[in-house]
């Protein structure tokens, strides 16, 4: 399998050759790993790759998936714009 | 400062778990708002076009979408649901406060108790070329069809063969879509049994201990290679073979949408049989957040018919928490719920739940009977192939072969053990039996059955046939579920099919029933040369003859 035609994270165009590097350098968390390769950071927020992640990291490393946690999860859930983050406020301000 | 507005209940997700949480709650007087990121309600029911099982109690029979009306008809009649669309809950902060993308503006909530019924998201694959244009998810193309319209391909590779994978197949058909082959990397077929030979008997291979290596093509999906696994997943070399197919689409399992859940630092933990991460919860379906519930997908995946009883029990239990009245009643009602979802859980397929939710420390199924846990029958061969093995079939038909001369009789090629009975409820003559208990195979009384073929369209699995053997002294009629179009006419002579989906002979249309009754699955007598009468188990309309 060539590793750089494997995408983990579509979002960011992240590679399984990218991942693997990763963890081969120490990176062995999933929040780790979204930092240093951007996976987990693009709209879909590590949908589609965080568990990939969490199982590449659980098969290179021997741990167990149950001690593998995905990355932390802030607001907002999806995009926002700013006009629409001050206007739910301006708004009620203005009564 | 903004203003911000109290709840009583709060409801994030409109499928059928959210929609049953609001109903649960909002019918003992709880003020309920249920918010939907879509601008409308009904989540992934919404595409399900086919029968559900289950027992009558929980909608058995009838069709995603027409349990989605009945849903979406009762809480619009509920003056104590609101009903907020084209919201999205944006973030859940540590006092509970809730912010929801609303007509453009952020709008802030304080709930004093929160439902998350948000569902799944779909598993991707790591595979060659996995971004090229014309990989899908199995629930994307099933939104593309049956949402919007839109025919996403016109040769299709599946990759994976649980039940969504073999229900957006047996779609993509409907559709006029072809199915190049399911793909299943385990040694047997994941989805319930009957689906899979609904795609056997229509010409669709499944390879089970298969997998997809890479996706060939230069601007979009041109093919597949796919290759032979062993019995320890790896390789088998020099089973190559490419697959020529315009799309791959991808159901290899969900997972739980817990986001807004981690948002709030509700206790997640791994368990492969529940999908992945998963919130902890108790039997109520309270989180380790207090206040803060979960239902359906999103506490594990299964399917529907659990989500909504799911719902249930935690609107119940919010309404018994935060309500002032039949306290009593209530727990009664989220007690019967509770049993409701241990039959469901409680054959050989709900196994992998029950071991799931043992591994959150719950204790559901204490009173599962073993007795049902295994199958009743050695259905190897038919879950490796989706064909059922002889001796499947000898064990469905009478013993004596003199039983084909009283006339026509019902045939159920229902071998696998869950739970469902609409065969059973719907013979006027009582002449099918599960003996009992609906984890039970049905058996037909073939004293009592007169073979009228009632059974035949309301079989949610379209595994009811009847047989007339002495039709003629050189004919037999056979009675199969159909659900394409064209229909066929009247006198039109059909292609016929096995369960393997041969070429048999032609046959001729000798009845359709397709009425208000038959909902959509007609009952179509179709009569071929006597030696074929129990092979016979499809057949295919010519396009030619439909202008």
């Amino acid at each position: 399998m060539d590793e750089n035609k494997v995408i983990i994270c579509r979002c960011e165009d992240v590679t399984l050759k990218e991942i693997r590097d990763a963890i081969r350098k120490g990176f062995t968390t999933v929040e780790e790993i979204k930092r240093v390769t951007r996976s987990g950071m693009g709209p879909c927020q590590g949908k589609t790759c965080g568990l990939l992640i969490a199982k590449e990291i659980s098969q290179m490393t021997g741990k167990p998936m149950e001690e593998i946690e995905l990355q932390s999860i802030r607001p907002p859930y999806g995009g926002i714009t700013f006009e629409e983050v001050t206007k739910g406020t301006v708004m009620e301000n203005d009564k | 400062m903004s203003k911000i507005q109290n709840l009583e209940l709060l409801v994030v997700g409109g499928g059928p778990a959210g929609l049953s949480a609001a109903l649960a709650a909002a019918n003992y007087g709880i003020k309920v708002s249920l918010t939907e990121e879509r601008e409308f309600l009904g989540g992934q029911l919404i595409k399900q076009t086919h029968r559900f099982f289950g027992s009558e109690k929980e909608y058995a029979g009838t069709r995603g979408i027409d349990i989605l009306k009945k849903l979406i008809d009762e809480v619009n009649k509920n003056n104590n649901i609101e009903v907020l669309l084209s919201s999205r809950v944006l973030g859940i902060y540590e006092d509970n406060i809730v912010t929801i993308l609303n007509d453009h503006k952020m709008k802030k909530y304080y709930p004093q108790s929160i439902i998350f019924a948000t569902g799944a998201s779909e598993k991707f694959l790591a595979f060659e070329n996995n971004d090229l244009p014309g990989i899908f998810g199995a629930g994307a193309v099933q939104t593309l069809m049956n949402v919007y319209g839109v025919m996403p391909a016109t040769n299709v590779l599946m990759i994976g063969s649980g039940n969504i994978g073999l229900i957006v197949c047996y779609q993509l058909l409907q559709a006029g879509v072809k199915v190049a082959a399911i793909v299943e990397a385990a040694p047997k077929i994941g989805g319930y049994s009957v689906h899979a030979s609904k795609l056997r008997r229509l010409g669709v291979p499944i390879l089970t201990s298969h997998t997809i290596k890479k996706a060939i093509g230069k601007e979009k999906v041109e093919g597949a290679v796919i290759c032979e696994l062993d019995s320890n997943w790896n390789e088998v070399k020099g089973t190559e073979q490419l697959i020529k197919c315009d799309a791959i689409c991808l159901s290899v399992g969900l997972t739980p949408l817990v986001d807004l859940l981690k948002q709030r630092k509700v206790k997640t933990t791994y368990v492969s049989e529940l999908g992945g991460y998963v919130p902890l919860r108790d039997e109520n379906m309270e989180t380790s957040i207090k206040n803060l519930f979960v239902a359906g997908d999103v506490s594990g995946i299964e399917e529907a018919t659990a989500a909504m009883i799911e719902g249930q029990i935690a609107g119940l239990s919010v309404a018994k928490r935060i309500g002032k009245n039949s306290k009593d009643e209530i727990e009664e009602r989220i007690e019967e719920a509770k049993n409701e979802l241990e039959l469901l859980r409680s054959g050989p397929v709900g196994k992998k739940i029950r071991k799931g939710l043992s591994k959150l420390g719950l204790n559901h199924g204490k009173n599962y009977n073993e007795k049902f846990s295994e199958e009743a029958l050695d259905i190897s061969h038919l879950m490796k192939t989706g064909v059922p093995s002889e001796e499947n079939l000898k064990n469905k038909l009478p013993s004596e072969e003199k039983v084909f001369d009283k006339g026509p009789i019902a045939i159920s090629e229902c071998f696998q053990r869950f739970p469902c009975d609409p065969c059973v409820k719907s013979c006027p003559f009582n002449a099918i039996s599960e003996n009992g208990n609906i984890n039970n195979i049905p058996y037909v009384d073939f004293e009592k059955c007169t073979g009228c073929g009632i059974c035949v369209s309301k079989c949610p699995g379209l595994a009811m046939f009847v047989i007339h053997k002495n039709f003629s002294e050189t004919t037999s009629v056979v009675i199969m579920p159909y659900e394409f179009l064209p229909r066929p006419h009247k006198g039109e002579i059909v292609k016929v099919f096995d369960r393997e989906g041969k070429y048999l002979c032609d046959g001729k249309v000798i009845r359709i029933l397709d009425g208000k009754f038959q909902d959509k699955t007609a009952a179509v007598s179709i009569e071929i040369p006597k030696e074929y009468y129990l092979q016979a188990r499809n057949f295919k309309v010519e396009e030619g003859n439909h202008g």
